[in-house]
């Protein structure tokens, strides 16, 4: 080896040699800050039951627990509930984004599946004449009908939401309330909860290039509203209400009646409780 | 420990460091607060104002015609289902009325395999086919009451009996059911149905007149039934036909507009609950419409659809109503 190398690596070893004290002293500095920066961190994800009250104000998220009934044999497809949920929600009039959505079971003479509509199919959207209006066209009127029903459909606030498990950013979470809700702020759009939902009750808003679903009208509810859906429709057909409240309309549609749940195996437990369903509505 | 070590640890600490502090700055205050969430995000989602206001919104100024809804078959229906949501009414503007509400009414009411039974449903290409397009549904149906009144079943009255008993009408409806005076109606010829359920309607108080009252009060049912027989069963052709101060032709398209639904285009329509108003006394049709506009006979659908009528109006349909011939056999027969 050339002498001069000899001092190079000699005047490296010493560049490093203060570069590391340098950074130590550094970290020694900033080490009480991180500590500090833990603790504030640590303080955070603690519930801090003082503010609970004052998140929204004149509501306590804690004294509520928010379920939602649909009676598929009053329902009469008249879509009013789609009208409104978009209006509400201001979900964009064309055909094929819904917060909510009817559908409707036909079973034909002869035929073992049902034929299964919604207001998306395009006959019924030449029906209604527009896609920002919706209606169901009579298209079964001549036809040999054995047995056919509406049921309405909407996100289930699941118990255990897949959708939110699979957030990368968590800006979707689940309420103490029970409602599951997304934080446009922080949905970075890449749709991995729309996968996730085996509902199909997300979808993706192309123009704020967010998800977007139906939040149980969570401005209405929590201001002591009910959903919009459930304010316009004209056959009670949805109801909705507080489980903590033994005498809601919830508590006793579910008392009274033998409800089920949609896809029950898959173990999100939904909130959303149906009657009259046929053994085909999945 | 070897030097080489010791600065790797260093370096790997430095780097905890800063990452910790990078994220503590770039995360969002709340967004521990409850869990893996933004807190704040809760009452932003929150605090967006709602569209559907809710019946109570609008009972503080259409108090009346909530009175009216919450009373009748239509309760269920909120005032926004029809109407649209109230969010920035009165401030921003009026409240549209449905324009085409056959569009609207079949949304619920046309008849469609998976609809329950219990829901009251037509055949849209049968159900009234005479009516004029665009007002289809509501000429006949007051969309606030629009259960039609008066449905009555078959009236089976003695006509011997009846006229026995018609001595005591005759007075001010004359021998043969022609009224001497315009201002009381003619009931020759006229649905024995519609007497008999206006006569209840006198009986019972809900319709209240100075003279008809105390005459229906002493009834009995089945004199009811044989008075309206025997009203129905005599021939109106002698009714004179005296066209009143209006104008009949103007008459006649306001009828085809608001009346011909019910009552038919020349007065004599398809429910028999419903009266004839062909031949019927001028000055009578203009007393009554004139009563129904002010509510003092009580009826939905007549109160609505003389609400927008001026009292020219109301003489142009008199005169015109006035001048049909009665004994017109009338078109159809059962409603459908």
């Amino acid at each position: 080896m050339k002498p001069d190398n000899k001092t190079s690596f000699a005047a490296r070893r010493a560049f490093l040699r203060k570069l590391g004290r340098t950074a130590a002293c550094a970290g020694a500095a900033v080490g009480g800050g991180a500590l500090g920066v833990m603790q504030t961190v640590a303080a955070k994800s603690e519930p801090a039951s003082s503010q609970q009250s004052s998140l929204i104000p004149d509501y306590d998220w804690t004294k509520h627990q928010w379920a939602f009934g649909v009676d598929a044999t009053k329902c009469i497809g008249c879509l009013r509930c789609v009208e409104a949920c978009k209006v509400e929600n201001n979900v964009s009039r064309d055909p094929h984004h819904f917060r909510t959505w009817v559908e409707r079971y036909v079973y034909l003479e002869g035929e073992d599946r049902p034929r299964i509509d919604s207001q998306h199919d395009p006959v019924n959207i030449a029906a209604s004449g527009s896609g920002g209006e919706y209606r169901f066209a009579n298209r079964y009127q001549d036809a040999k009908v054995e047995k056919a029903f509406f049921v309405p459909k909407l996100c289930n606030q699941c118990t255990h939401p897949p959708c939110v498990q699979v957030c990368p950013t968590g800006a979707t979470y689940k309420t103490v309330d029970g409602v599951v809700l997304i934080d446009h702020k922080y949905c970075i759009g890449c749709q991995y909860c729309v996968q996730a939902c085996p509902y199909g009750a997300r979808f993706f808003n192309y123009e704020k290039h967010v998800t977007d679903k139906c939040t149980w009208c969570y401005h209405r509810i929590t201001k002591g509203l009910q959903p919009a859906c459930v304010e316009v429709c004209p056959v009670g057909a949805r109801i909705f209400g507080d489980l903590k409240e033994k005498q809601s309309p919830i508590s006793q549609f579910i008392r009274n009646n033998r409800t089920r749940v949609l896809k029950p195996e898959t173990g999100n437990a939904p909130n959303v409780f149906y009657v009259g369903l046929d053994k085909d509505v999945l | 420990m070897p030097k080489h070590i010791v600065r790797l640890i260093v370096l790997l600490v430095g780097f905890v460091v800063v990452a910790l502090i990078a994220k503590s700055y770039f995360t969002d205050d709340s967004f521990y607060r409850y869990g893996h969430y933004r807190a704040d995000s809760v009452p932003e989602i929150a605090a967006q104002e709602p569209a559907y206001q809710t019946p109570r919104y609008c009972r503080d100024c259409h108090s009346e015609r909530v009175a009216q809804w919450s009373a009748n078959n239509h309760k269920t229906v909120s005032c926004e289902v029809c109407h649209g949501p109230a969010r920035g009414h009165p401030q921003k503007g009026k409240l549209p009325i449905p324009a085409d509400v056959v569009k609207l009414c079949t949304l619920c009411h046309e008849a469609m395999p998976g609809r329950p039974g219990t829901q009251p449903q037509i055949q849209v290409a049968t159900h009234n086919p005479n009516a004029s397009s665009e007002r289809q549904c509501i000429a006949c149906h007051n969309p606030h009451s629009p259960k039609i009144k008066g449905v009555v079943a078959a009236v089976t009255g003695n006509i011997a009996e009846g006229k026995k008993r018609a001595a005591v009408c005759a007075g001010c409806h004359g021998p043969d059911g022609i009224s001497p005076n315009d201002a009381w109606p003619n009931l020759a010829g006229q649905n024995a149905a519609y007497l008999v359920r206006i006569l209840a309607a006198y009986k019972s108080g809900a319709e209240k007149d100075v003279m008809m009252t105390p005459v229906a009060q002493a009834l009995g049912d089945s004199e009811i039934q044989d008075l309206a027989s025997y009203y129905a069963s005599l021939s109106c052709k002698e009714a004179p036909s005296a066209p009143g101060a209006g104008d009949a032709v103007s008459g006649r398209a306001l009828a085809a507009k608001n009346c011909a639904a019910c009552h038919g285009e020349t007065g004599i329509g398809t429910n028999p609950a419903w009266p004839k108003l062909a031949g019927q006394k001028a000055g009578y049709l203009t007393n009554m419409l004139k009563a129904f506009r002010a509510g003092l006979r009580k009826d939905p659908m007549m109160a609505g659809v003389t609400r927008g009528l001026s009292d020219a109006d109301i003489a142009n349909l008199s005169a015109y109503y006035a001048g049909q011939r009665c004994e017109a056999i009338p078109e159809g027969g059962t409603k459908p």
